[in-house]
């Protein structure tokens, strides 16, 4: 019984058929990563803060703690 | 301010630089996308011992590395631009501040209503109080009022400098000779840092700026008292 021929051509294509769809389907679970872990939450961040943003209660607690030069606490 | 280690963007305190931001990190997501792709090929083809000696062309890799890379810049360019037209926007300042560039220090100048100019010098690390930031902190603080379009007038005295705090998203150059203009909005009270941002002399790194934005009455207070004392 003979061995089949093992296969002598095209291995290199072979080789890039496995893995370049294997690298665009990486590099688009990266981006999406970077996108929903890091892109989207800092957007998601600055909305809800400054959706129940009191400006005038942080002014008055920055007053207070006596970092502004042109206002100072009450009482000073 | 910068906090030690920091890596990315200080916290946006004027809606130009949250706008900054989010383009930043579309951008990085694109290059963290083309970076992963790239290095996974040099992997791949630097792991193997085959290859192809007889590869003349392929027009069809051809089209597609041609296409990818030009959609990919399409998609940089579109928020980009329109950045850049958001912050061209016609914007009817409610205030307008000269801010001087001298060798090394800066001077503001309130002159919408009245004559109103003072010196921004850098306190020496020696008279810091507890509290305060080395290398940041001034003498005079350029006070805006919050939630106001103002229009800042960059010029220099001498030689160029340059007017920039990283939280409002502004950075001018300050051309001897030359008026530059840019505008911010301060979304929030607080003080905002900045240093000079061209080279020019000995204590380039010792020029520093300082914003301070609080509400309307307590700014005008602040400019009436400032006044009086001039």
């Amino acid at each position: 019984m003979s061995l089949a021929k093992p296969a002598m051509r095209g291995l290199l294509g072979k080789r890039l058929r496995f893995h370049l769809p294997i690298a665009f389907a990486l590099s688009l679970v990266a981006a999406a990563a970077f996108k929903y872990g890091v892109t989207e939450p800092r957007k998601q961040a600055y909305a809800d803060f400054y959706k129940q943003y009191d400006a005038t209660k942080e002014f008055n607690n920055m007053r207070e703690a006596g970092i502004f030069q042109s206002v100072r606490p009450t009482g000073e | 301010m910068a906090h030690p280690s920091q890596l990315g963007f200080q916290d946006a305190a004027s809606p130009v630089m949250e706008e900054l931001l989010h383009f930043h990190d579309h951008a990085l997501m694109i290059v963290l996308l083309i970076s992963t792709l790239v290095l996974y090929i040099i992997v791949a083809m630097v792991s193997t011992k085959l290859t192809n000696k007889y590869i003349l062309d392929s027009q069809e890799i051809e089209i597609v590395w041609t296409v990818l890379p030009a959609v990919i810049l399409i998609l940089i360019a579109l928020p980009s631009l329109r950045i850049l037209y958001l912050m061209d926007e016609i914007n009817d300042p409610h205030l307008t501040i000269k801010a001087m560039g001298h060798q090394w220090y800066w001077s503001y100048e309130y002159t919408d209503y009245e004559d109103l100019g003072f010196d921004s010098y850098m306190v020496p690390t020696q008279d810091l109080v507890p509290g305060q930031f080395r290398l940041l902190e001034t003498d005079h603080r350029m006070v805006v009022p919050v939630e106001s379009p103002i229009r800042v007038l960059v010029s220099a005295e001498d030689v160029l400098h340059s007017w920039a705090v990283p939280s409002l998203g502004v950075k001018m150059d300050a051309v001897p000779g030359r008026l530059n203009q840019t505008a911010f909005i301060a979304s929030r009270p607080g003080v905002f840092y900045g240093q000079c941002s061209e080279i020019c002399g000995a204590n380039h790194s010792f020029m520093p700026i300082v914003v301070e934005a609080v509400p309307l009455e307590h700014f005008e207070k602040w400019s009436t008292m400032m006044l009086e004392d001039a």
